[in-house]
């Protein structure tokens, strides 16, 4: 995936992998990747977007992480609007590792 | 067992590291993510919708109790503790950090495994009945051929680039243990009316978003033939088959826009162009490949000892747990034993690496150190004494792997769906938990018998849904998971791709459906059917009735 420029609707958050380690992050508010996505940066701000646009663009071209793009955000809940981006967020619903450490 | 040959470790051992370099050019920027994806991708590391994901190959399914406790070590060191068992037989580790997957990967060379082409559009792991070399319902084991199949595939440079991938899967017995008629080959190995041992070619069949159940391509092949013929139908395939749009490129929709007879002419033409005697294998070969095959030393022992009949007799888990996961083998005395990798609290086809060891010594102890992985997401022991069925099964039971509950409607196929899948519409490893709790009564799963349920996660198919007694299918629409259901697939020798019901359901609606579906096939199940039987004797209309009632 490139990075996407975006044409959503709404509020907006930059989302990528990890090169690394794989794992699922958005930019936060001082634009750096977080993993937790409750302190992402979601945002109608033009200004702002174009920053988190530049920022993804230096990011995989310096590869900290790869398939960077734009997801929608619910003005009212900020949650992802997609269902598939409100799984990214929560995580596996059931993942047997789980199970093993609590054991 | 087959080991490779001097030739087959020098490919792997350069190709891993070649995949070392390619990685350590990644990080270090050398290389951009376009141009190491699909190198990647080779190497079966895919980015899932949380993280990587590695397919290491387990070719025709068979395994060795080292190989095994090597992909429980993988599974420890460099994931989360478990691994997954997928429908084509292969291990997938859903958590591996891109810089461990060099030392993933020279770990499995050391054990003579890797993750080469279960990715990409090139000819993929070949896959097997589970019950080869064990089951007396075949002709001969059909692993040295698939063997010759790996050996031909592995790194072909004509097909590595194909219109899409290739999967072709094989068995030697009547019963279809492997899903042939759901490959882009599917080979049988038959008898002429000579007699002469040769190969029956089935061509085009396929799930995913268009399923279609394959055609016999040739009824009799001569076995020195084989690669020659292959090469043909895949040229064929190479040249017409469509590039220009991923959803028709699989060779099921050339087959079917061609015509089996038109395309039979055409891989017929093809063939006569081939000099067969190139690239015949010699039956020299062929019996150096099979030698390694050869069936372990089988003592001479009865059918049913004292120790199994008393058991049978006394316990009663043990004896529902043989009764229903044990099938008979070809040497008297002997027993195939199926471990279920459904029990209701892991998502099926999940395995520890606790588990892994496990099996792994029981294999060593009871079946000659070898085990298989199935489509169907379970494990076999192919060759167990039937004198130590007990033993094993109080040992199966230590580390959760008894469950009894093999063909069973609680034995579900399942992809990982929107839970770990970037692909996914909907969840479906939650369906299936759900359905095995409302189905846990392991008396009532007796009573139902025979019933196969599969789920997907989206159209794909991985969860082979279109062949499910019930199949299932998870889709969404705005931002609410439904499910499509569909019934009278099938996935035997007599394969039938179901058909959908009507408007889907929603989690709740799903269970319930499911469980009129049941008591209504119960009620109206004659002597000795199966849900599949009764289904196909009073048709879709009373079910549908009770599903949407
Ligand atoms: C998690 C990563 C996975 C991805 C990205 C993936 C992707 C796909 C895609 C795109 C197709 C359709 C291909 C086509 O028709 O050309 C497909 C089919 C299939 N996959 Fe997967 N899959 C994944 C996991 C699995 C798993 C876990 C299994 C087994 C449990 C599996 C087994 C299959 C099978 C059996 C088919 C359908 C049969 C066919 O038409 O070839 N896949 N997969
Ligand atoms: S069927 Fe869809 S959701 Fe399930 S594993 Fe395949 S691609 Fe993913």
């Amino acid at each position: 995936m490139s990075s996407l420029k975006h044409k959503g609707k709404g509020p907006q958050a930059m989302t990528a992998n990890e090169l690394r380690d794989g794992y699922s992050v958005w930019l936060d508010e001082n634009l750096d990747w977080t993993r937790d996505y409750s302190k992402s940066l979601r945002t109608e701000d033009q200004d702002l977007i174009d920053r988190m646009q530049l920022k993804a663009e230096t990011d995989e071209a310096k590869n900290i992480v790869v398939g960077t793009y734009f997801i929608d955000i619910e003005s009212d809940t900020g949650k992802p609007a997609r269902y598939r981006e409100k799984f990214r967020v929560a995580g596996p619903s059931y993942d047997t590792a789980d199970l093993l450490e609590t054991k | 067992m087959y080991r490779y040959d001097e030739f087959d470790a020098q490919l792997v051992a350069e190709r891993t590291k070649q995949f070392r370099g390619q990685v350590e050019r990644r990080l270090a920027g050398r290389l951009s993510e376009n141009e190491f994806r699909p190198l990647r991708l080779m190497n079966g590391l895919y980015l899932q919708l949380h993280a990587y994901m590695l397919r290491v190959a387990i070719p025709y399914g068979t395994l060795s109790s080292e190989q095994f406790r090597m992909l429980a070590h993988l599974a420890e060191k460099y994931d989360r503790g478990y691994g997954h068992v997928t429908t084509r037989q292969n291990m997938q580790y859903n958590w591996p950090k891109l810089p461990d997957v060099p030392d993933m990967l020279d770990d499995l060379a050391s054990v003579q495994m890797h993750a080469i082409q279960t990715s990409g559009n090139c000819i993929r792991n070949v896959t097997c009945d589970p019950y080869a070399g064990a089951t007396a319902e075949e002709i001969e084991d059909p692993r040295p051929m698939a063997e010759l199949i790996r050996q031909w595939s592995t790194l072909h440079p004509e097909f590595s680039f194909l219109p899409r991938k290739f999967k072709i899967a094989v068995t030697a017995a009547e019963k279809d243990r492997a899903l042939i008629k759901a490959h882009d080959i599917g080979i049988q190995i038959v008898k002429n009316d000579a007699g002469e041992v040769g190969y029956k070619i089935i061509v085009g069949g396929g799930l995913g978003r268009t399923p279609i159940i394959g055609q016999t391509l040739r009824e009799y092949l001569p076995k020195s033939e084989l690669l020659a013929y292959l090469t043909a139908a895949l040229r064929v395939y190479n040249r017409y088959g469509r590039r220009d749009n991923k959803y028709k490129a699989r060779i099921k929709i050339l087959v079917q826009e061609t015509g089996i007879e038109a395309f039979r002419e055409q891989v017929e033409a093809e063939y006569a162009t081939i000099d067969i005697s190139d690239i015949a294998v010699s039956d020299a070969e062929r019996e150096r490949i099979t030698s390694y095959f050869a069936s372990p030393d089988f003592e001479k022992l009865d059918n049913d000892p004292a120790e199994l009949t008393e058991a049978l007799g006394n316990n009663n888990a043990f004896s529902l747990w043989a009764k229903n996961n044990v099938a008979d083998h070809k040497a008297d005395g002997y027993a195939i034993v199926n471990i279920s990798l459904k029990p209701k609290e892991l998502a099926p086809g999940d395995i520890t690496a606790e588990q892994m060891r496990a099996t792994a010594d029981l294999a060593d102890k009871y079946s000659f150190g070898e085990l298989r992985t199935t489509h169907q997401q379970n494990l076999v022991l192919p060759h167990v004494k039937q004198a130590d069925l007990p033993a094993l099964f109080a040992a199966l039971e230590k580390v959760g792997l008894a469950t009894d509950n093999i063909n069973l409607i609680t034995d579900i196929i399942c992809c990982p769906g929107m839970d770990f899948c970037a692909l996914a519409t909907a969840r479906s490893i939650p369906i299936s938990q759900a359905i095995a709790e409302r189905f846990a009564d392991p008396e009532r799963q007796r009573l139902i018998g025979e019933m196969q349920i599969k789920i997907s996660g989206c159209i794909n198919a991985c969860g082979h849904h279109h062949v499910g007694h019930i199949g299932i299918l998870g889709l969404e629409k705005a931002g609410v998971e439904f499910y499509q259901v569909k019934l009278g697939g099938d996935a035997s020798e007599d394969a039938a791709i179901g058909k959908v019901t009507g408007p889907g359901f929603s989690e709740e609606e799903l269970l319930d459906g499911i469980e009129n579906i049941v008591e209504l096939y119960l009620v109206r199940r004659e002597e000795g059917e199966r849900f599949l039987d009764t289904y196909k004797r009073i048709g879709m209309a009373p079910f549908k009735e009770v599903l949407y009632a």
